[in-house]
């Protein structure tokens, strides 16, 4: 794949003697939306952490847009400003209202003026349908509200590629479908996403390809139709049983 | 007890002839303040540096941070004192230890006083300060640095702000200890209220009377310091902050 913006080669991670990831290697194409899935444990939130270099990782290879995370003279605040990522527990800084959460690193990484991202940020709350709620601290919103703010501060950046971990699994079972609209409109847009889910619905809607993994190896690298058709593994059967099957 | 009580002492001159005895002793809450108020920048400055580094993850960096952290922790404030006022001039090269003793009075005890209390002072700020971004999810960290944040923007702008405002109520207890224990610089020669409240015992055997007063004068200028803190508080207080942390801690 000549396109690829993020390349994944043989990834291996360790915690001390614990190995987290074994041999991992993928690769997500420019628009590409991927789910990765699993039984908790498997790795799934670690491997995407390792594409943004949240997370170090020991032997292997990513490479996002050309630009390799663990090469020693990678630039990796540059490189993270350029790849948005949404995590469970929306981290947004309590301490700064709405658009302050969006405005912050547009100004203090991009260098936008407060004019700018003023107004990138107020277009991107429209967006996810929370420009009236601006002023207010994230506290004083819902989760899922809250998710949503978390997105559209990912966007501010205008990433070239979106990373999404476990984004709906701390939310009330109410507030899930707004924060899923909101990603579904975004792949629609063509927007390269990795997501580690178990919102099996988005995959089936959105996804282009799933990987199922479990105990730190990808199990499954296929295409959404193969995965929910008939996933060669035993272990993703059982999976997808035991998640499918209310 | 045989005690010829007599408040009005408080209103007879001195016998330096500056004034009267409280006007005295105002002039000594001016150099407790001028003491604590002049350590405790240094000691927030210099904790809050220090704190942070040792929460930065290098080996290194944070066991040096440790080592100064428990240097002055575990020496009593009284020793310190002492060591700040007759060893340390006498460890520097000579002309610059001559200088340091020959400085004039008040200053001769006013700079080691001031030395002392901050370094003691900023060894618990700097406990304070580590705690207080412990005490943050390490999910705040990620969030910035995921947006392109330096580790230092993201302490600047994400961290700290926040740890700083968990940790403001111990750090009101510090100003006020950092008040209140500049009483020890009497034991070098400092003139401040408890030194002047002593020295006005003893030119005019009004004990009661001279600690009655300097007691009254603390009390007043440590309420002062909660008033402030407390309003403080307030003024930075983020609307659902403290609550919203409790939910997503028992979320977790």
């Amino acid at each position: 794949m000549p396109d690829a913006m993020i390349s994944i080669r043989n990834l291996s991670k360790w915690y001390g003697a614990f190995q987290v990831l074994t041999d991992c290697s993928t690769q997500i194409a420019k628009g590409e939306v991927v789910v990765v899935c699993g039984p908790s444990g498997s790795g799934k939130s670690t491997l995407i952490k390792c594409v943004n270099g949240l997370e170090a990782f020991q032997k292997g290879e990513v490479v996002v847009d050309g630009i390799s995370v663990g090469g020693p003279k990678t630039d990796l605040p540059k490189l993270r400003s350029r790849v948005g990522m949404v995590f469970q527990h929306f981290e947004l800084f309590p301490h700064m209202s709405v658009i302050r959460n969006l405005t912050l690193a547009q100004e203090k990484v991009l260098h936008r003026s407060p004019k700018d991202a003023n107004e990138k940020g107020m277009k991107l709350l429209e967006r996810v349908g929370l420009a009236a709620h601006s002023g207010k601290f994230p506290a004083q919103l819902s989760g899922g509200q809250q998710q949503r703010v978390a997105i559209a501060r990912a966007l501010s950046m205008d990433p070239i590629a979106m990373l999404f971990d476990e984004p709906t699994s701390a939310l009330d079972p109410e507030m899930i479908n707004e924060v899923l609209d909101v990603m579904v409109a975004l792949a629609k847009d063509g927007m390269t996403m990795m997501v580690v889910t178990h919102e099996m619905g988005f995959a089936r809607k959105v996804a282009h390809r799933v990987i199922f993994m479990d105990q730190g190896q990808i199990v499954e690298d296929c295409s959404k139709d193969e995965f929910f058709g008939k996933p060669r593994s035993e272990r993703a059967q059982l999976f997808l049983s035991k998640i499918l099957q209310h | 007890m045989s005690y010829h009580w007599n408040w009005g002492i408080l209103l007879a001159q001195e016998p330096g002839g500056t004034g009267t005895y409280l006007h005295y002793l105002i002039v000594g809450l001016g150099w407790t303040l001028a003491t604590a108020l002049a350590a405790w920048v240094i000691a927030l400055v210099l904790g809050s540096f220090i704190g942070t580094l040792r929460t930065t993850g290098n080996r290194w960096i944070v066991r040096l941070g440790n080592g100064y952290v428990e240097l002055f922790r575990n020496i009593p404030l009284l020793v310190q004192m002492f060591l700040w006022y007759f060893v340390v001039p006498e460890l520097l090269p000579v002309r610059l230890g001559d200088a340091i003793k020959q400085m004039p009075p008040p200053w001769g005890s006013y700079v080691p006083a001031v030395l002392c209390l901050a370094l003691y002072t900023s060894v618990r700020v700097a406990e304070q300060v580590k705690a207080g971004i412990q005490s943050l999810p390490r999910g705040q960290t990620f969030a910035g640095t995921a947006m392109g944040l330096t580790q230092l923007q993201a302490y600047r702008y994400v961290i700290l702000p926040q740890a700083f405002r968990i940790i403001l109520p111990p750090l009101t207890s510090e100003f006020m200890n950092i008040i209140k224990n500049s009483s020890v610089a009497l034991t070098i020669g400092l003139m401040e209220l408890t030194g002047r409240a002593r020295a006005m015992q003893e030119f005019s055997f009004q004990v009661f009377e001279a600690f009655a007063a300097a007691t009254v004068i603390y009390i007043l200028t440590t309420l002062v310091v909660v008033l402030g803190m407390r309003w403080l508080e307030r003024a930075v207080r983020v609307p659902g902050l403290i609550a919203a942390s409790g939910a997503a801690q028992a979320a977790h």
